[in-house]
């Protein structure tokens, strides 16, 4: 039977070269379109390099203090993160860094932009970079604020050029001359609370910063669980522990702060009363359904147009006893075998795409792939645009009078 | 002739109105893309204001170990000497850290004959910024030594804040006062607006405040006008000297036409992403519309045979036929418009309305043309059919 219908649909396909083109550039777009944004999507929320043990991480990045008439929201200070987290039990581990920060160094007349990052000892044990050589420092190096780095492959490139193992050469920066202790694969920009070309040793951050008691300052924070289930517990008590937090100044009245999933402290706006997580997924439903329903209108449109076509080989088929139901499963099917062919397509495409924006390097170290979420996600958009787009137009077919249907002829 | 016309597309109103909802859709996409295109146009028919070229952007952290605010000055006055002294320096100032194209802003308020506005780019700057940036002085003067004395804190506004408050009349001289008027500041000069976030955002409105002691505590930028041709061994010069000088404070060097050139990019890439998403589209829906008026006509066969029968020329069927489907976009346009006007009526965003009308008109004029275009063949295949040969069919 789906045998009978996949023939006659590659015949109808044949008969009108030109509107199988017009739906086949339609859906092979708008899925190619969808894949790369999927895949987009996909490599910045899910991609867990370098935190791998995604699962039993919470995220604390903000600190948010509110007075009767202001507010004061943003990064913490060292001691805050340090000392508050240091009272819970639940963590097993703590990791702490600072925003990336940007500055120069010049090698042979050349310059070289840089971002750094300051981070404790126990960052290199609650996250999992990839070290191409080399190790992170320990506690012992951080408290002797050894001037020690961990340097990025791209950084790697730039300034040693294409050599050999570089640990334990030095490298200027911020006028200040490290040994490099790792070399660690690099993170894409758009991971902004891991990403930087160095990293540093907090304990030799310019000016001491850290040592300010003060609770805003440019750090962040990353707590590590001792198990999957322990999640919701390290979530409760944290937010227990802000409760009981003192306000820093008399006039605060409020203090906000924490520790979320990868998720919602990535998209954080910045504000307690606006969820992130709220806005990207509604801008992105909104382009989507609006991206969508124009080639879906324009699909419906064709597809009635092509079974007024066919309506003679309709009323035959009615006239001999097939029922409503039979014929809107075919056609249905019909839809979806075109789907699937544009939805081949669109793949082939979006994969020249990808590979097109990754070779134009148009964000550094940004990978773009199809992997089996993004193909996954892909195959499903196939079934519903064809099945959305055969439903009507099958029930406009089924409807169709024997008499007319045969007297049109 | 229309009310027939209006009458053949009522008797098919199932199918015109699948293919009204899809022009009217593209209508919306097309409304925004065009609205989006011309604002960016807008802004960038604006001049710039500023001379970019050789400027070179000093980032360092304001967290020099003095208590005393005099002795701080004097710290850093020390520090401009040795800039200064470098051959290559041409000017230098020390700013407030929302310079031009570095996405950060600085809003504050002012208050004139009671009322107040909000929203205003508060730019802490000293007497060098000027030569720095070479901004263009429409009125008044820049800051100078003899602003010491006065009573009244002198400013300096954009052209765009001068003509949204005092209009047409002259603002040098005028007083105006602060967030919550308890303090009055002079107007010395009017500046062009510069459009400190690169050459597609908005520019202005902008107020110069004149750095005093205490601004530096806080102020963490210097910008340098530095001679043409200057380069990274220069570069690393200057680092060093501000580096060796301040070694409490990271030090970072960036130049002016790179931060402009990256600040347009990121306007830029979302325009060229919509434009390539939308055209696809549009292509889409023309073939989309070309395919479904030649296939009516097709099946019109008999009544234009008919109508060539009884005497209609060519032309004139092919005219009705054009004429259908202008109808038809002009119906789902009608529509398209009730909904785009609310965006300048309800002010969604921040734009002036004059763009909006450009859009929608433009929108408009994009829908039309392409269904014109589409419905020309199918009208000329039309008008191309024998009566005889039509009719015999039937």
């Amino acid at each position: 039977m789906l045998k009978n219908y996949f023939k006659i649909a590659i015949a109808v396909f044949k008969r009108n070269k030109f509107f199988t083109f017009i739906s086949l550039f339609g859906i092979s777009f708008t899925l190619t379109i969808l894949l790369v944004l999927t895949a987009f999507v996909d490599k910045v929320l899910n991609d867990n390099y370098p935190d791998k043990k995604r699962d039993r991480l919470l995220y604390i990045n903000r600190l948010e203090q509110r007075s009767k008439d202001g507010m004061m929201s943003g990064t913490m200070s060292y001691y805050y993160l340090s000392h508050f987290t240091g009272k819970m039990k639940t963590p097993v581990k703590v990791a702490i860094s600072s925003m990336f920060n940007g500055t120069n160094t010049y090698v042979n007349n050349k310059k070289i932009a840089l971002n750094y990052k300051y981070t404790n000892a126990e960052y290199w044990d609650v996250l999992d970079f990839d070290f191409v050589e080399g190790k992170g420092f320990n506690k012992q190096q951080v408290d002797h604020a050894d001037r020690v780095a961990i340097i990025s492959e791209d950084i790697k490139k730039q300034y040693f050029g294409d050599v050999g193992p570089v640990v334990g050469k030095y490298i200027e920066a911020d006028n200040v001359n490290y040994r490099v202790l790792g070399v660690v694969k690099s993170v894409p920009v758009t991971d902004y609370m891991f990403y930087s070309d160095i990293y540093l040793p907090y304990t030799i951050s310019k000016g001491g910063d850290y040592k300010s008691k003060g609770y805003s300052g440019g750090y962040m924070g990353v707590l590590l669980a001792n198990s999957a289930s322990d999640v919701p517990k390290m979530h409760e008590e944290y937010e227990a522990l802000v409760k009981r937090i003192p306000p820093e100044r008399k006039d605060y009245t409020q203090i906000h702060s924490h520790a979320n999933t990868f998720l919602y402290a990535f998209l954080d706006t910045g504000n307690d009363g606006k969820s992130g997580v709220m806005i990207v997924v509604t801008a992105i439903s909104i382009f989507v359904f609006i991206f969508t329903l124009l080639p879906t209108l324009n699909l419906v449109n064709i597809n009635i147009t092509r079974i007024m076509e066919r309506s003679s080989e309709i009323g035959v088929r009615k006239a001999f006893g097939a029922s409503s139901k039979t014929l809107v499963y075919q056609f249905i099917v019909e839809n979806l075998i075109l789907t699937i062919l544009g939805g081949i397509l669109g793949t082939v495409l979006a994969g020249i795409v990808l590979y097109a924006i990754n070779h134009a390097d148009l964000i550094a170290n940004l990978e773009l792939t199809i992997n089996f979420t993004v193909l996954f996600i892909g195959v499903l958009l196939c079934v519903v645009f064809g099945f959305v787009s055969g439903v009507y137009p099958a029930w406009r077919m089924s409807k169709l009078n024997v008499v007319t249907a045969l007297k049109a002829q | 002739m229309f009310k027939h016309l209006f009458k053949l597309i009522w008797n098919k109103k199932k199918q015109n109105f699948l293919l009204i909802t899809e022009m009217l859709v593209s209508f919306l996409v097309l409304f925004a893309v065009f609205t989006l295109m011309m604002f960016y146009y807008e802004n960038y028919k604006k001049p710039m204001g500023l001379d970019y070229n050789n400027v070179w952007v000093v980032n360092y952290e304001s967290n020099a170990d003095i208590k005393n605010a005099d002795s701080l000055k004097l710290y850093y006055e020390a520090l401009r000497q040795n800039i200064k002294s470098l051959p290559q320096v041409k000017e230098i100032s020390y700013t407030s850290g929302n310079i031009p194209f570095s996405q950060q802003t600085n809003q504050g308020a002012f208050t004139f004959r009671g009322k107040r506005t909000n929203g205003i780019n508060n730019f802490t700057v000293e007497d060098g910024y000027n030569d720095v940036l070479k901004l263009t002085l429409l009125e008044g003067r820049w800051f100078n030594k003899t602003d010491i004395a006065g009573k009244n804190k002198p400013i300096i506004i954009d052209a765009d804040l001068k003509a949204a408050t005092f209009g047409n009349e002259s603002a040098v001289g005028k007083l105006i006062g602060n967030d919550d008027d308890k303090e009055k500041m002079r107007v010395v000069g009017v500046i062009q607006t510069i459009k400190k976030d690169g050459d597609y955002s908005k520019a202005g409105p902008g107020m110069y405040y004149r750095a005093d002691t205490g601004s530096y505590r806080w102020m963490n930028r210097i910008l340098v006008r530095v001679a043409p041709g200057s380069d990274a061994a220069f570069e690393g010069k200057l680092y060093k000297t501000i580096a060796n000088y301040n070694k409490n404070s990271s030090v970072e060097i960036e130049h002016l036409n790179n931060k402009l050139r990256s600040t347009n990019y990121f306007a830029l890439i979302p325009m060229i992403i919509l434009g390539i998403v939308s055209s696809f589209l549009v292509i889409n829906v023309a073939l989309g519309l070309f395919g479904v008026l030649w296939y009516n006509i097709n099946k019109r066969r008999g009544e234009i045979g008919l109508r060539r029968a009884i005497g209609a020329t060519g032309g004139s069927v092919s005219a009705q036929l054009v004429t259908e489907a202008m109808l038809l976009a002009t119906l789902a346009l009608i529509v398209g418009v009730f909904f785009a006007v609310q965006f300048p009526l309800l002010n969604v965003f921040d734009l002036a309305t004059n763009i909006y009308i450009e859009g929608i008109l433009l929108s408009a004029l994009f829908i039309y043309l392409l269904v014109f275009i589409c419905s020309l063949y199918p009208g000329k295949q039309a008008a191309a059919i024998y009566p005889a040969v039509a009719l015999h069919e039937e």
